[in-house]
């Protein structure tokens, strides 16, 4: 049933595509949560405005496939004169599109801290970036890290729509190998599993990232 | 130091790296300027395009490789879904098709076809063995695959309005998820092109079977380009290097080591049947 020459053989040409996998979901996870650090505090900020810009931004890049971004940005920028390369396309797609999901993940994560701690802290005389960075991140992170292993699986699974702009990642290379030996079965089944992989050894690294940190009492 | 014009030189170059920006020129100049063309594809496409040791090969690669020596550029493939190599087409993101495409009527307006390497004549594909297809005509009243979106599966519809008892049409993402539907017995044969399917069954023989004769009206395959100023000269230049190898016999020789025959295709601009 499965040929495992053939497999063999074309191994090194998925793990190929496993690195462009990885490294792209990498890239697009450290911008995206830059994005996310911003988006979020414009809609935690005190100005309605900026709540509102933020609100938008995760309205648009949330809200539409990343299916379709993608394609708007490799087919569509180019005719206003910006033509992207495949790569730093799929890059942009898949960071523009984590950013909106950190950033709520972040946000929901802020509003779970109660305000008395900061009202407190601020009585106790600290600043508010130390409250911030003392205080509140470090919860944060606990809180949310659940969501945010989550969502890093999830980045790396969706990677795989980078295809449509040209970039070779695990999904395309298996799909071009199976059409090309008429094995489709086989070589989705090995795609499935070396995702699988990836993802099972990102979660046990949660976890203990969470044992680690301990419990948050709020 | 930076002064406040090398700063501004820093910046734009900064931004053509990222971006590449497009000026005026004609896409030829800007391809012999580059020294490389870029042929937008779908790996996917045997025998014109497939991988074979993790290597692209196929009869493309053969054609192209001819047309770089001869242009002096280095060509560059770029491996697309199909659904994304039209809409590339027209964004500029590459310099033209290989596919290749069948020559259609409604293509030849949009578009600009080079001379056909190949002919795409539609044929059926079958189970290895199923007996109760053996002509064309048997498929009445089955469940048969093709391409979405594909010339094929047109020359299909309309094969099947002459028969008596209706044809089943299912449209597919691409053609090898109809071939594995076909594999597993979920539709009773592919419509598709008699080179491709005749690659197919000789891989898969045990699998696989072609239905003789193909039903279609004679189609041929050709590479295709935008239709404005700026690709003319290009594909004129591509175009005639293709119409040298055909007269010369090398397409020939490519034909059979891919094709398994060479085939009869028109040289000049013709009036395709669908």
């Amino acid at each position: 049933m499965i040929d495992f020459p053939l497999l063999v053989q074309n191994l090194p040409q998925m793990l190929t595509g496993l690195l462009a996998t990885l490294g792209l979901s990498a890239v697009a996870l450290l911008i995206g949560f830059l994005i996310a650090v911003g988006v979020c505090t414009l809609r935690l900020a005190p100005q309605p405005m900026l709540r509102r810009l933020g609100g938008a931004y995760i309205t648009v890049f949330r809200g539409i496939p990343l299916l379709i971004q993608l394609l708007f940005i490799y087919n569509f920028l180019p005719r206003m004169g910006l033509g992207v390369s495949p790569i730093v396309a799929a890059v942009t797609g898949l960071s523009l599109c984590a950013g909106a999901y950190i950033a709520e993940i972040l946000r929901g994560g802020f509003l779970t801290l109660s305000p008395g701690q900061a009202e407190s802290s601020k009585m106790l005389g600290l600043r508010g970036w130390t409250i911030m960075r003392r205080i509140q991140i470090p919860q944060v992170v606990r809180l949310t890290s659940p969501a945010l292993v989550n969502e890093v699986i999830l980045l790396i699974k969706a990677s795989s729509l980078v295809s449509v702009v040209g970039v070779a990642e695990l999904t395309r290379v298996s799909q071009n190998i199976a059409a090309s030996t008429f094995l489709q079965l086989q070589f989705y089944f090995a795609a499935a599993v070396l995702y699988c992989i990836v993802n099972v050894t990102l979660a046990l690294l949660g976890s203990l990232l969470e044992a680690r940190m301990g419990r948050v009492r709020i | 130091m930076l002064n406040k014009s090398n700063t501004r030189a820093l910046c734009i170059g900064l931004l053509a790296s990222l971006f590449s920006i497009s000026v005026c020129a004609d896409a030829l100049d800007e391809v012999k300027e580059k020294g490389e063309l870029v042929v937008g594809t779908e790996m996917q496409f045997a025998p014109f395009d497939f991988l074979e040791k993790g290597k692209q090969t196929g009869l493309n690669a053969d054609i192209f490789k001819v047309v770089g020596e001869e242009m002096g550029v280095e060509v560059r493939f770029l491996d697309l879904p199909w659904a994304s190599v039209l809409p590339g087409l027209s964004a500029k993101n590459f310099d033209l098709v290989g596919g290749p495409l069948i020559v259609t009527k409604e293509r030849k307006k949009r578009y600009r076809f080079l001379t056909p390497i190949a002919e795409a004549t539609v044929a059926l594909l079958k189970r290895a063995g199923d007996d109760s297809i053996t002509a064309p005509e048997d498929i009445a009243g089955k469940e048969i695959g093709a391409g979405q979106g594909s010339a094929q599966l047109r020359a299909l519809e309309d094969y099947t309005k002459t028969l008596n008892t209706p044809v089943e049409i299912k449209g597919f993402v691409d053609n090898n998820q109809a071939y594995a539907a076909l594999a597993v017995g979920r539709i009773d044969a592919v419509a598709n092109s008699l080179p491709n399917i005749g690659y197919v069954a000789k891989q898969r023989p045990n699998t696989f079977e072609v239905v003789q004769p193909p039903f279609g009206e004679p189609a041929y395959f050709s590479y295709m380009g935008r239709n404005d100023e700026d690709s003319r000269a290009l594909l004129d230049a591509i175009s005639s290097i293709i119409s040298e190898m055909k007269a010369d016999g090398r397409l020939a020789e490519l034909q059979e080591k891919w094709l398994g025959q060479s085939m009869d295709t028109p040289t000049g601009d013709f009036e395709p049947a669908m």
